[in-house]
């Protein structure tokens, strides 16, 4: 994609103009995206797209540029005008700007590698498994419509800076989801479910695609029969994999540097401190095997790491880039992510969970009289300056007298992390993990979701009043 | 090569196989600024662009897509979209007669002002938000520009290019009051530099935060609601999955087979028109090359149209709208331009809430069903009072809602949505909203 010597030139041709620190991010995406509905393929699309980042830093200041153009006349163009751009006299180009540049190459050695590539199987027998992922899901006959995704990526990186790294990685990922429509005349409701892994095609043997599709048909049914949610304030227990976004949106967002830096988060300086109940222990691990989010260096060229970010409700770290190592102090964590080359990378979630505790998954229920069950979560959404989020939750139940009962659809919680996180009484030992999309500052990439069964004690539950 | 050439290669190597095929070219250049304690701290310049194909064969659509423009990439879109159609079921699919579409500039100069003048601008803007001594936190004060270029040429003859911009500023204040804080943004969106006031945004947004702090938790229960301009467009925004032909010609629409029947409160009229001239999103023709005119979607009440591509009218039996959508990256689609939502003869606030922003709308909402619950802050009216409140969710169905407007105002502003939408304040009786 790019040539040792042509890096050299344009990191040196920056350094030159006075930039502190400089770094081009250089990738090539190849990726593939087939959708069916009804087992019948309505969407099949292929991409390449390829693409260079320089960023340059001035102290803590960033500038950014990017471009399609990977030829070294286009490089260098691309310094001169963000050098121009930056306008103030430390912007002058010299000869002594090389500082002893000595890129040194660092490959990934493959730790989350494929073992069936893409191209060791054709589009029929893809569309083959979306056959079997429809008759999964047709649960019940309510179940009219179903829709696959296969999603695959395939993603080559180097990252080279003025500090002399150099790294090349490889990154595939596989995304297998299934959404199920049920109807019974009057209303219709949907189920989702997805699974998605770093590797290739053995994600489907892993994750069987009948298994995906009856996950997706059986919440849709679940959502048919349901009754509209209770509101109010009262006990939630909140399911485990998924279930975990409200910590990612509530929690990890607000000890990420790019919000702790600039103290638009309300857990800024709070290092030391009890943030969160002592039952919880959060962790943000970027190396986890063929984790969807996890890859061997980040987008800053780093090595990932697993990082203990709250260890018995006490605040350990933050997760921080580059950038946010520069404005805090605090030290960097192979944290720095984007969605592409149209970002400048920010920090960033990996795969991000709640560490098992000890309270038997049934005993969660134990002692409510009026709660809410929120097995599996849908997306949500927060505002770090005041911790304030909102979650849909997908798939729900009543809990009466320390049973689940009927299911409810419609339901939200409503709150604010900090205070969400102190309310949570309890942890089961049941921990798995989930992919997803996580959109932030720099776009929208890769990232796991996870915890135990958990219970809090009091959230806001928006449902029909 | 550039992109107008890769294009141009495209359709040539289409045509030389015998493969009907649109292709999209299209480029963008922006610039965008952060400043921070009164410097600029973040800057992006840049240029992005890429060609996307979709073909024809045998009464099958296939897409593909690159960044790169060398040969081989170009040759590989070519055969990957023709392997592509040939997974396709769907048969029947024709690329439309194309046209000379000529070449349009819907942006102009500008843009051209001094990039030292943007620095200025966005440096008011920051200056203007740190004059509130209730704000704690600028968390961010940005100008963005983009300057885009799109053509599109098939081998049924269309060819026609425009090029179209934008320039933004957008704030986001952290603004504290004792133990209350709250953060909201505010964008405003013009296609002239300089008719953009970095001041009066600041003002606007400082407005807009700043009269939630103190906010009480709101009690549970149902409450008239207005819903102010933006929330109204958000949420009306939701109805386009449902009025989308691809929606429809899937089978999930909730509005199928409701052509001519009322679907709303008879308060409400909504149009889309892609011709206005003031309009933030209007367009000389659409992804397909389809020439640009206005829509009446929903007329007293009474649904009139969906939204249309050939596509999507070709599987309904419905007019082709003009509504194709599409990025070099992307399939056929449906999108809006300027929605307009008609604005009614004033309401009268007295005793509810005032719903002023929303949290969690992609999440909350089931476009399918219209079920939605979101979190919201607002401002409770009582007796001739104001008070803010918060931390509550908002639950009703879409499609219920709309039929219970019973009130519209007569004064409207531009929403970014999906497209751009100008929507009125309307106002609803008995909205459920949880809260303490």
């Amino acid at each position: 994609m790019i040539s040792l010597p042509i890096a050299d030139a344009v990191l040196t041709n920056a350094r030159g103009g006075g930039a502190d620190f400089a770094e081009l991010y250089v990738e090539r995406w190849r990726r593939r995206a087939l959708r069916t509905i009804d087992g019948k393929v309505e969407e099949a699309t292929s991409a390449i797209s390829q693409g260079g980042g320089l960023r340059l830093f001035f102290g803590t200041d960033v500038v950014y540029g990017y471009t399609n153009d990977l030829t070294e006349a286009s490089l260098r163009e691309l310094a001169e005008t963000l050098l121009r751009h930056r306008g103030d006299d430390r912007a002058r180009v010299d000869a002594t700007g090389r500082g002893g540049l000595d890129l040194r190459r660092t490959r990934a050695i493959g730790i989350h590698a494929p073992d069936v590539p893409f191209d060791t199987r054709s589009k029929a027998w893809r569309v083959e498994r979306l056959r079997e992922l429809d008759a999964g899901a047709r649960v019940a006959p309510e179940v009219r419509q179903v829709e696959g995704h296969l999603l695959e990526w395939e993603q080559d990186v180097v990252v080279a800076n003025s500090d002399g790294t150099w790294i090349d990685d490889r990154r595939v990922r596989t995304r297998l989801a299934a959404t199920a429509i049920a109807s019974d005349g009057a209303e219709t409701q949907t189920g989702f479910y997805g699974a998605g892994l770093s590797m290739g095609l053995e994600l489907l043997d892993r994750r069987s695609p009948d298994e995906v599709g009856r996950t997706a048909g059986e919440r849709a049914m679940t959502n048919l029969r349901a009754k509209p949610a209770p509101a109010g304030t009262m006990p939630v227990v909140i399911g485990n994999g998924f279930g975990g976004v409200i910590f990612h949106e509530a929690l990890g967002h607000l000890v990420e540097t790019t919000f702790v830096a600039p103290k638009a988060s309300v857990l800024s300086d709070k290092l030391g401190q009890r943030i969160a109940s002592s039952v919880v222990t959060y962790v943000d691990d970027g190396t986890t095997p063929h984790g969807w989010g996890s890859s061997e260096f980040d987008d800053e060229g780093a090595p990932t790491e697993r990082t203990v970010l709250i260890q018995e409700g006490v605040l350990k770290s933050y997760m921080v880039d580059r950038r946010g190592a520069l404005q805090t102090g605090y030290r960097p964590t192979g944290s720095g992510r984007r969605q592409d080359y149209t970002f400048a990378p920010t920090s960033r979630m990996r795969n991000t969970f709640i560490t098992p505790g000890t309270t038997p998954r049934d005993d969660l229920f134990d002692g409510i009289e009026l709660g809410l069950y929120a097995k599996a979560l849908g997306g949500g959404q927060v505002r770090p300056g005041s911790g304030e989020y909102n979650f849909s939750v997908v798939e729900g139940y009543v809990i009466r007298h320390g049973r689940i009962e009927e299911s409810v659809r419609g339901a939200m919680l409503v709150g604010k992390g900090p205070d969400t996180i102190m309310h949570v009484d309890a942890v089961s030992d049941d921990l798995s993990t989930e992919p997803g999309m996580c959109g932030s500052k720099s776009g929208s990439i890769p990232t796991e979701v996870g915890q135990p069964h958990l219970r809090v004690s009091r959230i806001v539950v928006g449902g029909e009043a | 090569m550039t992109f107008e050439a890769a294009k141009d290669f495209l359709i040539r190597r289409a045509g030389e196989r015998s493969i009907a095929a649109e292709v999209l070219a299209t480029s963008e250049r922006r610039l965008s600024l952060s400043v921070k304690g009164g410097s600029v701290d973040e800057l992006t310049a840049a240029s992005r662009g890429g060609v996307g194909i979709r073909v024809v064969v045998e009464g099958k659509v296939g897409y593909a897509s690159t960044e790169a423009l060398d040969t081989e990439s170009l040759e590989w879109v070519l055969d990957e979209a023709v392997e592509n159609a040939a997974l396709q079921h769907a048969e029947g699919a024709v690329l439309v007669a194309g046209r000379a579409l000529g070449r349009h500039d819907l942006l102009g100069e500008g843009l051209s002002a001094e990039v030292a003048d943007k620095v200025a601008g966005v440096l008011d803007l920051e200056s203007g938000l740190r004059a509130d001594a209730r704000v704690d936190v600028v968390y961010q004060a940005s100008y963005r520009e983009s300057e885009a270029q799109a053509v599109i040429g098939s081998t049924a003859g269309a060819d026609g290019g425009y090029r179209n911009g934008y320039a933004s500023y957008s704030a986001t204040p952290i603004m504290k009051l004792g133990d209350s804080v709250k953060q909201g943004s505010d964008v405003d969106i013009s296609k002239e530099f300089h008719a953009l006031d970095p001041n009066q945004t600041a003002h606007k947004v400082l407005e807009r935060v700043g009269r939630h702090l103190g906010a009480t938790p709101l009690g549970t229960g149902r409450y008239r609601g207005y819903l102010e301009s933006e929330v109204t467009a958000t949420l009306l925004a939701l109805l386009l999955y449902s009025l989308s032909g691809k929606t429809l010609a899937e089978g999930k629409s909730r509005l199928a087979g409701k052509l001519g029947a009322r679907v709303a409160s008879d308060l409400i009229t909504l149009v889309d028109d892609p011709t206005l001239v003031d309009g933030p999103a209007s367009r000389p023709f659409d992804a397909e090359g389809t020439p640009a005119a206005r829509t009446e979607i929903i007329s007293g009440g009474v649904l009139q149209s969906f939204l249309h591509n050939s596509d999507t009218a070709r599987r309904t039996g419905h007019t082709n709208t003009g509504h194709a959508s599409r990025s070099y990256a992307s399939t056929l689609g449906v999108s809006p331009s300027n929605l307009v939502l008609a604005t009614g003869t004033g309401i009268d606030v007295s005793d509810g809430v005032i719903v002023t922003d929303l949290m969690g709308v992609h999440a909350g909402a089931n476009p399918i069903s219209g079920d939605v619950s979101v979190q919201g802050l607002g401002l409770r009216v009582t007796g001739g009072e104001t008070h803010p409140v918060d931390n509550f969710a908002l639950s009703f169905n879409l499609f219920s809602l709309l039929e219970r407007i019973d009130a519209v105002g007569e004064e409207s502003t531009w929403t970014p949505t999906v497209g751009m939408f100008r929507a009125p304040m309307v106002a609803v009786d008995a909205l459920s909203f949880s809260g303490a």
